[in-house]
């Protein structure tokens, strides 16, 4: 949080304006230096290893369609996790949040035929709702029994893939030699729009869930509360927020949006449910959610750096030596170095010498004006 | 038939024994460290990379060892120095290490996905020489190799650590109740930091079982969240050195007959890995349920969650 009120001048002022992106541009750097270092002791040359890790992104038609194809299912994640780090639940299943809502939105997909108005709404609403039910676990252990929501998630990522193979093998599989479902009706699928890549109307979904959250955060009480939840549960509960309530509503909604990157997935990428599909989109959510700083609209433009590296990465793996997995290292350095509680102000002092503002403590100090009235 | 079941359980629970050990320190002293899978697979991956290129085992092993407390001091350093919180740190840990290693493997040893190869050495099996000729026992015990037997040594010794030294004191002192250390006069960051370091040791060994031992190659994510049945297998025995060994060794049972029982059955095999998983969401389940009761009505949110 900023601590605008503590010093000021023009300087300051541009300064706050800028610091939101200051943190992850900051981060990001690092990794692009620390991988490039990589890259060199590879026999590479870092450069142009990132201009191909570009070109291969975002230069041309074809491969900017690529680029939204694997951002997409980024933003839901990176949305879901942005959600519940912003009200202090550390919702790290996403993952399997995911995976549970592909099987409900393949299941709708491909079992019930019904016209396309019905079925493709009700298609995604499965999706969500998989996605809300898997993440009700956790939610409800931690509210009614006090049990560690971090560790059931981890748990409940891998029960997630096993129960989701378990019916893609044995229940509902479709005949032939791959652990899928049937494929989806036509009436349940996304619309595609290019021959070039996989890119479809989910990525109009995701956007404007993104806007939708946005809005929310800054404009209704829930979003407040949400927020003062995340900087403080005991204030919050002490300030009249019902805090286990809107925990269980806000794990539910986070849930429920990683549902949707499975939906997604399915209706609109693979038109059918694969057993084992994910990458680890859920994973990547967590980097994408930490590099935005949990700002839904961050969300969009984090998700389409780390989609166009992974669009590029393609184009890397053919044309050097170098593997794919370049990418998930630069990601992966980028959200180690965001965790750290670097000292972010000596770093702004040290770029911009400025006086020392004489705040001790600005996160604890902000929210207080603003509660009682709202709650 | 049976009798090979639990010879290969044996063979199976033996990194799960070895990464479990690794959390174990981690965990008391009051740190959940979920990035073992991430600790291991750099050490499997300079186990493989080493041996394949120096022929050594135990330069393999040395090497194996480093790699992974190297990783862990880069996780002590962000957790206890930076103040990053333990899980986004541990997954991102797990996730740069699983990259790097795929990432290392196609530019050092120029293979994508599996590497393997004859002038890789594997460590030798050993036959004790008593227990070896005892009807049943030896065939269960006799005949691993040497990092098996390793693995077990270790749960007595951790436990002896633990409960018996004054190192052990502190380190659990550190993980419940921090505050009272540091009032006692122990620096807690730096024992924390031990005991990361320690959990990277454990983890050193298990990265270089799986790959040298159990089997005799390297390949991408090949820990296959053993890293995560270990720790589940903590959370279960709730950080008992014997009980969480012997909770590592019946999940491990449960993976080995995962492998088997579906061929006898026709049960899926799914069914039976979701075993560790589960078993321990319905333990955390049960000792919340009791405390739960065990508390007031009235506290309806606890905020400080461990």
């Amino acid at each position: 949080m900023s601590s605008e009120t503590t010093s000021s001048g023009p300087g300051m002022a541009v300064l706050n304006f800028c610091r939101p992106a200051l943190q992850p541009i900051v981060a990001v750097l690092i990794a692009t230096i620390v991988g490039g270092l990589l890259v060199l002791a590879l026999g590479e040359n870092p450069i142009e290893v990132y201009w191909l890790l570009i070109s291969g992104s975002v230069i041309g038609v074809p491969n900017l369609l690529v680029t939204l194809q694997m951002m997409t299912p980024l933003i839901f994640t990176g949305l879901a996790v942005a959600i519940s780090f912003r009200a202090g639940l550390w919702n790290i299943g996403a993952e399997g949040q995911m995976l549970v809502g592909a099987l409900f939105a393949g299941v709708v997909g491909y079992a019930f035929p019904m016209p396309w108005f019905l079925h493709l709404p009700l298609a995604i609403l499965a999706g969500f709702v998989g996605g809300g039910l898997w993440s009700a676990i956790p939610a409800l252990l931690r509210v009614y029994l006090g049990v560690n929501e971090l560790v059931v998630c981890l748990m409940l990522n891998p029960i997630a893939l096993l129960l989701t193979g378990f019916f893609a093998t044995h229940v509902f599989k479709a005949p032939g030699p791959t652990n899928k479902l049937p494929d989806i009706a036509p009436s349940a699928a996304l619309h595609t729009f290019s021959v070039y890549s996989q890119v479809n109307a989910g990525i109009f979904i995701a956007l404007a869930c993104c806007i939708i959250f946005a809005i929310i955060n800054v404009r209704t009480v829930r979003g407040f509360e949400w927020k003062i939840m995340g900087l403080s549960p005991r204030f919050a509960y002490y300030g009249g927020i019902n805090v286990p309530r809107r925990a269980i509503w806000v794990m539910i909604l986070s849930g429920g949006v990683a549902g949707l990157a499975g939906a997604e997935q399915v209706l609109g990428q693979y038109g059918a449910f694969y057993d084992n599909f994910s990458p680890g989109y859920g994973f990547d959510g967590i980097a994408v959610a930490m590099l935005a700083n949990f700002n839904p609209i961050g969300v969009i433009v984090a998700a389409f750096l780390f989609g166009a590296l992974n669009g590029g990465s393609g184009v890397l793996q053919m044309m050097t030596g170098l593997s794919k997995y370049l990418v998930q290292v630069l990601q992966f350095i980028t959200v180690l170095v965001l965790a750290a509680q670097f000292s972010w102000d000596w770093l702004i002092l040290r770029l911009f010498p400025e006086p020392p503002p004489k705040s001790p403590t600005p996160d604890a100090v902000e929210p207080v004006n603003a509660t009682p009235t709202e709650a | 038939m049976d009798l090979e079941i639990l010879n290969s359980a044996v063979r199976i629970s033996t990194p799960l024994v070895f990464a479990a050990m690794g959390g174990l320190l981690t965990y008391q002293a009051g740190m959940l460290n979920i990035a073992l899978d991430g600790f291991m697979i750099v050490a499997a991956f300079t186990a493989v990379a080493t041996a394949y290129f120096t022929g050594s085992l135990e330069l393999a092993l040395l090497a194996a060892i480093l790699a992974s407390m190297l990783l862990a001091a880069l996780m002590a350093m962000f957790n206890i120095k930076f103040r990053a919180h333990i899980f986004i740190a541990g997954t991102a840990v797990t996730f740069l290490a699983y990259g790097l290693t795929a990432l290392l493997l196609k530019g050092v040893l120029g293979q994508d996905g599996v590497f393997t190869s004859d002038r890789i050495p594997t460590f030798p099996v050993i036959h004790l020489p008593g227990i070896e000729n005892i009807p049943v026992i030896g065939e269960i015990f006799s005949g691993h190799t040497i990092l098996v037997y390793v693995a077990y040594i270790f749960v007595p010794i951790v436990a002896w650590t633990l409960y018996q030294t004054k190192w052990g004191l502190q380190l659990r002192v550190v993980g419940e109740a921090p505050e009272a250390a540091a009032a006692a006069g122990i620096n807690v960051d730096w024992v924390k930091f031990q005991a990361m370091l320690l959990s990277g040791l454990f983890c050193g060994f298990a990265g270089a079982y799986l790959s040298l031992a159990y089997v005799s190659l390297f390949a991408n994510k090949m820990t296959n969240e053993r890293g995560l049945i270990a720790l589940a297998a903590i959370f279960f025995a709730r950080g008992n050195p014997y009980l969480t060994a012997l909770v590592a060794i019946l999940f491990g049972t449960a993976t080995a007959l995962s492998v088997r029982l579906p061929q006898v059955t026709g049960l899926a095999p799914q069914l039976l890995q979701l075993i560790p998983y589960v078993v321990t969401v319905l333990a955390l389940v049960l000792v919340g349920w009791r405390t739960t009761r065990a508390r007031s009505r009235h506290s309806a949110w606890r905020f400080d969650i461990g």
